[in-house]
């Protein structure tokens, strides 16, 4: 069902518009789409207006989402639901997540550092205000889809108690300042200032279950969460460049054969194969475990080694098989390249990744 | 055996070498070559082109007698390798590549037609080889020349045909007979590309570099401008492609990236941090270090068998294989110590050294399939360097 939706609503024609666009728009039939098909509350409880699924549910959804270059606002959503719900307490999410859920509401996070996922260090600082409302001040770097998204959910030092709080924060309200960068092929991140931004709403702030503050270890649940999708979506990334190599050595003919039938070209696939089913296992394990309460910090290191490997190798050996071919914009191979590059190195590539292993 | 050590009169001609690029690459160059590559709008390209013309460096390795300065392929190894360093266009195919083949094969007219301009750098070519079905098997080309009086009518198509927007004349691959097995059909003819049927079609890569699409509707050129013998067009073109490889790529623009990115390595990111810190990135600095210098030593190995009477076929195949990988390889890195700075664009806000190393993952995938894919690479050092027989392509 998914790949039927994607086919419709998402063919490369509309990743090159959004990657082209000075001002991107939101790419509206496509979001209106997944949310008909229930997949922003694919994870959510019933009760707000989701479909109780698991984790696991959402990795099968990011290597389709891979596949087919799906915008990453839908992924950012889905990240800013995921933590509202674990770091949260039942009014914060009746607040937000009925929305999220019907696709009404489209956020991004800042939750943990884009250099390296394993630093959960709060990102602003939270002084108290007035009425039992709170102050944001700082920066957050490398935010993804800050132009398209309504909320970001960012975390917050509460300097007097020493203990960290989230907060849904409007990206319109005022003391927010956006400054976006550009990345390779049209990419974009953002590095955003809060200057004295004032959240009043209590539903606006996450801190905990019990409302204790964010553990450690929640936060860290969170940022691996993100990491294990993220290398799904690397793993679908990798999976539609191996068919289309594949299809394409198939058809190309030179030396009046298919230069598929070459053992340099079946080896270079067999590689992608290869380095693909060790990256779709760990990332796969990792979502699974992540879902089942575990912090599976080794699981996510694992998960992003392979994952970040795997679709930059790839990728690479794509344009190595396709020749010119591949290598002029017209083809699109780039998007595909593009994207592993980009989402194999926010959050940490497979060197950073190597480090969360010496701590467990 | 290789000898290491330059000698006197090379120290030489590489400190004249490095003192003109001092002197003559401006800011105004390198802004011209940063926001147009070689289009030259403003001219500075041009000339600097006309300067290096004017000592006589487009044609330092040939012989005297062909206006040139009869210096050896260490010496042009010595330039190349210099002018890579400093990201400026040196001496490119048309000098390193066609004419050579021009005064091995070519016709007295050829010779006295075509050198003298080539060695003023007023004319260039773009290398017409490839056809969108015969790529890496070149010799299933279909573009067609057909004698007709005193001329040559050419009709087909080129693909790949970089510098055709800038080039005075296309160095064309033609079938002269199509009767005849496909490598003995095959000639070279010499074709300026404002002839009226020429149409130059752009094509453009992820690297934001142009090439072109080029098609020949009833081109009809002078006899005279065929090179050497009809029919001998494979022969002539199979030496030039192995002066080609070796002139590719010298291992000069890697030293420069290298050394640009170990300086990168140790300033601080965007939230202060710095690569250094990190083990891993030191090792793989290390490796990349140790990489660069074996890739600078291969180019001047290449260089001196071809002083000493020798083409150095299987040595420019290793050459380009390990030159192509290390470039991707040092890209990755790049971007990997650098983190999401890494990704900042070419030319945008910010990006460290201007976003060059974003610029180099685009532009990394290019060399290992132009030129002669490694894979056909590979091959050529299997089966010609070790005698290993050849599976049939």
């Amino acid at each position: 069902m998914l790949h039927a939706l994607f086919l419709a609503e998402c063919p490369t024609s509309l990743v090159r518009q959004l990657r082209d666009a000075d001002r991107r728009p939101m790419p509206g039939r496509l979001w209106k789409a997944l949310a008909d098909a229930g997949v922003f509350g694919l994870l959510l409880p019933e009760e707000y207006g989701g479909a109780g699924g698991e984790l696991s549910d959402l990795g099968v959804f990011c290597v389709e989402a891979g596949r087919a270059l799906c915008p990453t606002v839908v992924h950012a959503t889905l990240q800013a639901a995921l933590a509202i719900h674990l770091l949260g307490a039942p009014d914060q999410h009746a607040a937000w997540l009925p929305s999220i859920a019907a696709g009404k509401l489209c956020a991004t996070t800042s939750l943990s550092n884009a250099r390296n996922a394993a630093v959960i260090a709060p990102t602003l600082r939270a002084c108290p205000g007035v009425d039992g409302g709170w102050r944001l001040s700082g920066t957050a770097d490398f935010v993804g889809d800050a132009d398209l998204a309504d909320h970001i959910v960012v975390s917050g030092a509460d300097a007097a108690a020493t203990r960290t709080l989230g907060f849904v924060v409007a990206l319109q309200a005022d003391g927010v300042h956006i400054e976006p960068l550009r990345l390779i092929g049209g990419h974009r991140a953002f590095g955003i200032r809060f200057d004295d931004v004032q959240v009043a709403d209590r539903r606006a702030v996450l801190a905990g279950p019990d409302g204790s503050g964010l553990t450690e270890n929640t936060l860290r649940r969170v940022a691996n969460a993100a990491v294990a999708l993220l290398s799904l979506d690397l793993v679908g990334v990798g999976e539609a460049v191996l068919q289309r190599t594949v299809d394409y050595t198939v058809a190309r003919e030179q030396f009046g054969r298919p230069i598929a039938s070459f053992q340099a070209a079946q080896h270079l696939v067999a590689n992608m194969h290869i380095a693909l089913a060790a990256a779709r296992l760990a990332a796969h394990s990792a979502v699974f475990w992540i879902g089942r309460g575990s912090t599976a910090t080794h699981e996510t290191a694992i998960a992003r080694m392979h994952a970040a490997n795997a679709a930059k190798s790839i990728t690479l050996d794509a344009h190595q098989l396709h020749g010119g071919m591949g290598y002029v914009l017209d083809t699109d191979l780039h998007l595909f390249s593009e994207r592993a590059r980009v989402l194999s190195t926010l959050g940490g590539g497979a060197d950073v990744a190597a480090t969360w292993l010496e701590e467990v | 055996m290789v000898d290491f050590e330059l000698d006197a009169a090379q120290n030489a001609w590489l400190a004249e070498v490095r003192d003109f690029l001092r002197r003559n690459v401006t800011p105004a160059l390198r802004s011209e070559l940063a926001e147009h590559g070689q289009e030259s709008p403003g001219g500075e390209v041009a000339s600097f082109r006309r300067k290096i013309g004017e000592r006589g460096w487009f044609g330092l390795n040939w012989p005297p007698e062909y206006g040139g300065l009869g210096l050896g392929a260490t010496y042009q190894h010595l330039l190349m390798r210099e002018f890579e360093y400093w990201g400026v266009p040196g001496p490119d195919l048309t000098v390193t590549s066609v004419a050579p083949m021009i005064m091995r094969h070519g016709t007295e007219q050829n010779k006295t037609e075509f050198l003298p301009p080539i060695a003023r750098g007023e004319l260039t070519c773009a290398v017409g080889y490839s056809e969108p079905d015969a790529g890496t098997d070149l010799a299933s080309l279909r573009t067609r020349a057909v004698q007709d009086g005193d001329e040559w009518v050419i009709t087909g198509s080129k693909i790949w045909n970089s510098g055709a927007q800038r080039a005075t004349h296309e160095w064309l691959c033609v079938r002269t007979d199509s009767s005849a097995p496909r490598h003995r059909g095959i000639s070279v003819i010499m074709v300026p590309v404002d002839l009226p049927g020429i149409e130059i079609r752009p094509l453009y890569a992820w690297s934001g570099y142009r090439t072109n699409e080029v098609f020949f509707d009833d081109v009809r050129v002078p006899v005279g401008n065929l090179i050497g013998e009809v029919n001998q067009g494979w022969t002539y073109i199979t030496g030039a492609l192995d002066l080609e490889r070796g002139a590719l790529t010298n291992a000069g623009d890697l030293r420069r990236a290298l050394d640009e990115l170990i300086e990168l390595a140790g300033q601080q990111r965007r939230d202060g941090s710095t690569p250094l810190q990190t083990s891993s990135f030191r090792r793989r600095l290390a490796q990349a270090e140790a990489d660069v210098e074996a890739a600078l030593l291969m180019g001047y190995e290449a260089a001196s068998l071809l002083d000493s009477g020798v083409i150095p076929t299987v040595e420019v195949s290793v050459e380009k294989v390990f030159t192509s990988e290390l470039r991707q390889r040092i890209a990755d890195l790049a971007i990997d110590l650098l983190g999401p700075d890494g990704l900042l664009a070419y030319r945008s806000a910010g990006a460290p050294a201007d976003g060059k190393f974003e610029r180099l993952y685009r532009v990394a995938p290019l060399m290992r399939f132009g030129g002669g894919t490694n894979e056909v690479l590979r091959d050529v050092i299997a089966q010609r360097g070790h005698g290993m027989p050849s599976y049939g392509r």
